[in-house]
């Protein structure tokens, strides 16, 4: 298996050695100005990686890239937004990410100012999305979305725990595998999605009880001190508990740091998920104290310039649908080198995101899989060896 | 005098008295208890209902707040969010009446526990299930336990009955100083006003309005009070003066005479002047009563009384101390002459003649007199001392003043002695019977004796009866003296008789009391019988004043004494009245002639004139003779000649004691049994 990724990594890079110009060629068509208005402050991990994603594609798509940080000040985000809109040399593309609801001032205020949006990571909802209905309907400019699908994710983490308590006969004294769940918050669409998904696959599984869905407001310290209490109580109730769902990998590895004070040894005695793809996941994973981490999503930054170059060359992703879901991976101890290094030196310029456009005819029809991902890059030095 | 003082002085009944206890102490100890009592049950009673509430207040909000809690914590609690279930915990901390909060998840394990700095002993628990639910489950997430304290009602009770104590007393004090004060104005103020009233009133003994100018209840007996004191005023003014007045007369009375002699030996002027008192008694005022009747004997007195009055000067006092009895005194005379002087004044002004029914009367009045000096202690005997004087005077010169001096002291002293000593004379024997014998001046017999009375005093010596007889008539002991003479007497005849003298009589004197006691004649008999004596021996002599004071029953006594063979003699005939119609009248047997007249005989002329007369008319009614004091032989020979038979006296034998009367006897020749009872008037007698 690590042999074939080799090949098709190395594959791949041979390939972005010899299509500099194709790109050059598809380029030299318009150079496009996309501004992005990044909720998340500066060193938060997954908005840093989505614009810096974002640009590395944008260098190798023709396309300018300009990010502000909004420093997760929803307020701060929507000035941007609207000096953005009412800037006298308007972008061809705003990119927002609709959190707290924030973005649709910004996207009314550049439907009036003719400025095309695509919202990002999170879409409309609630009323909003009732109120505005689909894109390009009542705002023309919003030209969709590029979402990732975070039940999908949640719903084949919960399934790996699943499998491996069943493989290793982790049921309680009930007959039942224990689970614990921690959710990062209640009311955020990226959250609940990721809790359906636990939910999904829990209902499919009927040995399978979830004791509890804990919410750690995405934290490490605050997983570590629930998950602490859930043993606790879990020991109390002679539970035996088989593995812990966490909404993101700090709250998974939280949740080690307890389950390890609680006396248990993460993979030998019960089992842990996480996503995000981040360093420290990774790491463990590689120790064998994570069962895998699901992600991936902060490509969504690439992937939305593939979709504007694409729109802006006349290949429209509204022919399939003006709303784009990315499938998420998860990484394991199997796919873990593959990765891991663009993850661990965040080398996005490695990734040939040219060869992700859509091929000609077949507009709005994308690739963006992890098996995508890695042969779109060249084989790395260390890796090969 | 003393029977009243203790009748009209409320100050000897006072030690019987209950003990003073104030009306207005009496009012507040009734009171203030039931003030207190009624307050403290009051406020206890509010502040228990007030109390059980706030308790039953404190446990309902602590189910709310349980409630409410548990709610609050059944999410964190559920999502195991521990911390926030503690800080929930906090938040109720502040309530200071929550001593702890426990919460328990489902294993019923302890997962948030907050206590209370400060937990003390009265905790309450209250607990609640904690239920957590969203839109999928809902799951007994697990308990909520609140532990709470009631020391903060307790202490707040405390100090709010503490505070209704203190005002309910503050309240009560108030009260009682409002009571005490109110108290004081309205009833003690006006009670003391007239308790002061009545005080001074019973200090002096004039009546005193109660100063009560209010118009209550108080007021108006105040006002009821000081119009009674005005009438007592008025009675006690009228009491007052007759106390001290005598109605009749107007003149002030025994009491004031009492206070006169405190007044004046406290403030008599100089101390060496002398102070004349003078005891006036008048003379025979009972005739004059008899006579002229009581009104007149009362005009006589208011008569007396005036001029008693006009004789005095105005610094001069006169008093009327009862019946006939006034006195005068006059505060400062210059000497006991001058004195005197005086008193024989008053006398003068007393006997000026006075009418009484158309009748001219000369009071006869007689003075005692005495003088002390202004500053003497026994000032306030002046008038024993004065009545020692008057009573010399009566009894020795009547109708003059009579001065006390040493001698009337002493003679009062020793009189007053002699009386004290009677009941033990008697008891003692100290009563002797002498004899002194009577003899037939031609033979010279010894026919009779008399029995003369003695009295051998241990102190005094042998008294005669001349000084005695008086007291023992006073003293009520006439009757016992003659049982006991007569006892004697017929001691005495059996003893002559055993002698071999029967014939020999012993006379007895008979005092004018016993003439009037009609059990004499029966004790008589009896008496000689008992001695076994014939009465016939036995003479009673008696005299012309016991006869006239009371004739009738004199004349029954004596008839009878004479039925029984007692022979009368009418003794010291000559003095007195000497009347020859009682001669007549009375049953007699013998006269006696006084010695007046016989000490002067054979000299005087004049008596022998009247012992002739005498001897004739004895000889003509048939009475024996008999001459008493016969001293000298010429004596006898003079009394014989005028044909007087018997005589007695120191010629023949001074009275002696009956044993050396018969030694005497028995030394004399003893003559034949020759009974002189020629007296013929015997016969006659037991004839009718």
């Amino acid at each position: 298996m690590t042999g074939l990724w080799r090949i098709l990594l190395a594959a791949g890079m041979a390939w972005g050695v010899l299509m500099p110009q194709g790109g050059a060629v598809a380029a030299a068509a318009k150079r496009l100005e996309i501004v992005f208005v990044n909720p998340g402050k500066i060193g938060e991990v997954y908005w840093d990686m989505v614009a810096q994603t974002m640009q590395a594609a944008g260098r190798k798509l023709d396309a300018r890239v300009e990010v502000l940080t909004s420093e997760r000040n929803y307020r701060t985000m929507q000035e941007l937004g609207f000096g953005v809109v009412a800037r006298h040399d308007k972008p061809d593309f705003l990119i927002l990410s609709n959190e707290e609801s924030a973005a649709v001032p910004i996207m009314e205020a550049a439907e009036a100012a003719g400025v095309k949006t695509l919202l990002l990571s999170n879409t409309l909802i609630g009323e909003d999305a009732v109120r505005l209905g689909p894109p390009r309907q009542k705002l023309k400019t919003w030209l969709g979305d590029i979402t990732t699908d975070l039940q999908t994710a949640g719903e084949r983490m919960a399934n790996a725990l699943i499998r491996t308590a069943r493989d290793e006969k982790w049921q309680s004294p009930d007959g039942k595998i224990h689970i614990l769940g921690i959710g990062g918050d209640e009311i955020t669409p990226a959250s609940i999605a990721r809790n359906a998904g636990l939910k999904l696959a829990v209902d499919a599984a009927p040995d399978v009880v979830v004791d509890r869905l804990l919410f750690a407001n995405w934290t490490q310290s605050e997983a570590e001190t629930v998950t602490a209490n859930y043993l606790s109580w879990a020991s109390r109730k002679q539970i035996r508990p088989a593995g812990i769902w966490a909404g993101n990998d700090p709250m998974a590895l939280g949740a080690m740091r307890a389950a390890t004070a609680a006396g248990l040894v993460p993979g030998r005695d019960i089992q842990l998920v996480g996503l995000n793809w981040s360093e420290e996941a990774l790491r463990e994973i590689r120790a064998g104290r994570l069962l895998l981490t699901d992600g991936g999503h902060f490509l969504l930054g690439g992937w939305s310039i593939v979709l504007l170059r694409d729109y802006a060359d006349g290949c429209d992703f509204a022919a399939v649908s003006p709303r784009v879901e990315v499938k998420t991976s998860a990484i394991t101890r199997q796919n873990l080198g593959s990765v891991a290094d663009l993850i661990k030196t965040r080398a996005f310029d490695r990734i040939d995101f040219a060869r992700f456009r859509a091929k000609a005819g077949r507009c709005g029809h994308y690739d963006f899989s992890l098996d995508a991902l890695v042969s779109s890059m060249p084989v790395p030095e260390g890796v090969a060896d | 005098m003393s029977k009243d003082e203790a009748m009209t002085d409320p100050e000897r009944h006072e030690p019987a008295a209950p003990r003073l206890r104030p009306v207005v102490r009496a009012m507040i100890w009734a009171t203030v208890p039931v003030l207190l009592l009624v307050q403290l049950l009051a406020s206890t009673g509010m502040e228990a209902s007030s109390f059980w509430s706030q308790i039953s207040q404190l446990d309902a909000h602590m189910a709310r707040v349980a409630e409410s809690r548990a709610e609050l914590i059944a999410e964190p609690l559920w999502k195991m969010r521990y911390d926030q279930v503690t800080g929930v915990l906090n938040e109720i901390m502040n309530d200071e009446t929550i001593a702890g909060a426990t919460v328990y998840d489902d294993t019923g394990a302890a997962i948030a526990r907050v206590v209370a700095r400060s937990a003390d002993h009265s905790i309450a628990e209250i607990s609640r299930p904690v239920h957590y639910s969203n839109g999928n489950i809902a799951v007994h997430a697990g308990r909520i336990v609140i532990d709470y304290s009631y020391a903060g009602l307790y202490a707040g009770a405390g100090s709010r009955m503490v505070r209704l104590l203190v005002v309910g007393l503050l309240a009560t004090f108030a009260t009682l100083i409002a009571m005490r004060i109110s108290a004081n104005i309205f009833i003690g103020r006006p009670l003391a006003a007239m308790m002061s009233a009545i005080q001074r009133s019973k200090q002096d003994g004039r009546a005193y309005p109660a100063d009560v100018k209010s118009s209550n209840e108080f007021g108006q007996l105040a006002r009821a009070f000081n119009a009674m004191q005005h009438t007592t005023s008025g009675a006690l003014d009228r009491l007052g003066h007759m106390a001290g007045h005598d109605p009749l007369t107007g003149l002030p009375n025994r009491r004031s005479l009492t206070e006169r002699l405190a007044v004046a030996s406290r403030d008599g002027g100089r101390p060496d002047a002398l102070v004349a008192f003078c005891f006036i008694d008048l003379d025979d005022f009972k005739g004059i009563n008899d006579t002229f009747g009581h009104e007149a004997g009362d005009n006589f007195l208011v008569h007396i009384a005036e001029r008693l009055r006009g004789a005095v000067e105005a610094e001069d006092w006169v008093a009327r101390l009862g019946g006939d009895e006034f006195v005068v005194i006059r505060p400062e005379v210059g000497h006991e002459k001058a004195a005197h002087a005086f008193a024989q004044q008053v006398l003068d002004a007393i006997s000026e003649p006075i009418r009484l029914h158309d009748k001219q009367v000369v009071p006869r009045a007689s003075i005692g007199l005495a003088v002390r000096r202004a500053d003497d202690p026994e000032l306030s005997h002046l008038p024993t001392l004065a009545d020692i004087a008057l009573y010399h005077a009566k009894s020795k010169a009547p109708g003059t003043v009579a001065v006390l001096d040493e001698a009337l002291q002493r003679d009062y002293r020793r009189r007053r002695d002699l009386e004290l000593a009677i009941p033990t004379g008697f008891a003692e024997g100290q009563f002797e019977v002498w004899y002194q014998g009577q003899v037939d001046f031609e033979s010279h017999d010894v026919v009779g004796l008399e029995a003369l009375i003695r009295w051998r005093h241990p102190e005094h010596g042998v008294i005669g009866p001349g000084e005695f007889l008086p007291l023992i008539e006073r003293s009520g002991n006439n009757a016992r003296l003659t049982r006991y003479v007569l006892t004697e007497a017929c001691w005495a005849l059996q003893r002559l008789a055993a002698a071999g003298r029967p014939q020999i009589r012993i006379a007895i004197n008979l005092p004018p009391s016993e003439l009037a006691d009609h059990s004499l004649a029966a004790e008589l008999r009896a008496t000689c019988a008992r001695f076994n004596v014939a009465v016939s021996s036995l003479e009673l002599e008696i005299t012309e004043g016991s006869l006239i004071n009371n004739i009738a029953s004199a004349t029954a006594t004596l008839h009878r004494l004479r039925r029984l063979g007692a022979t009368i003699a009418l003794d010291d005939f000559g003095t007195g009245y000497s009347s020859l119609a009682h001669l007549r009248r009375f049953p007699l047997d013998k006269v006696k002639i006084d010695k007046a007249f016989i000490s002067e005989i054979p000299d005087s002329a004049e008596d022998k004139a009247i012992v002739g007369v005498i001897a004739s008319l004895a000889g003509t009614l048939g009475l024996t003779l008999i001459a008493e004091g016969i001293e000298r032989p010429e004596q006898a020979a003079a009394m014989r000649e005028m044909g007087v038979r018997f005589g007695q006296g120191y010629l023949y034998q001074r009275p002696q004691p009956l044993d050396a009367m018969l030694e005497w006897l028995a030394k004399r020749p003893k003559s034949e049994s020759r009974i002189v009872t020629d007296s013929p008037s015997i016969a006659p007698e037991f004839a009718a």
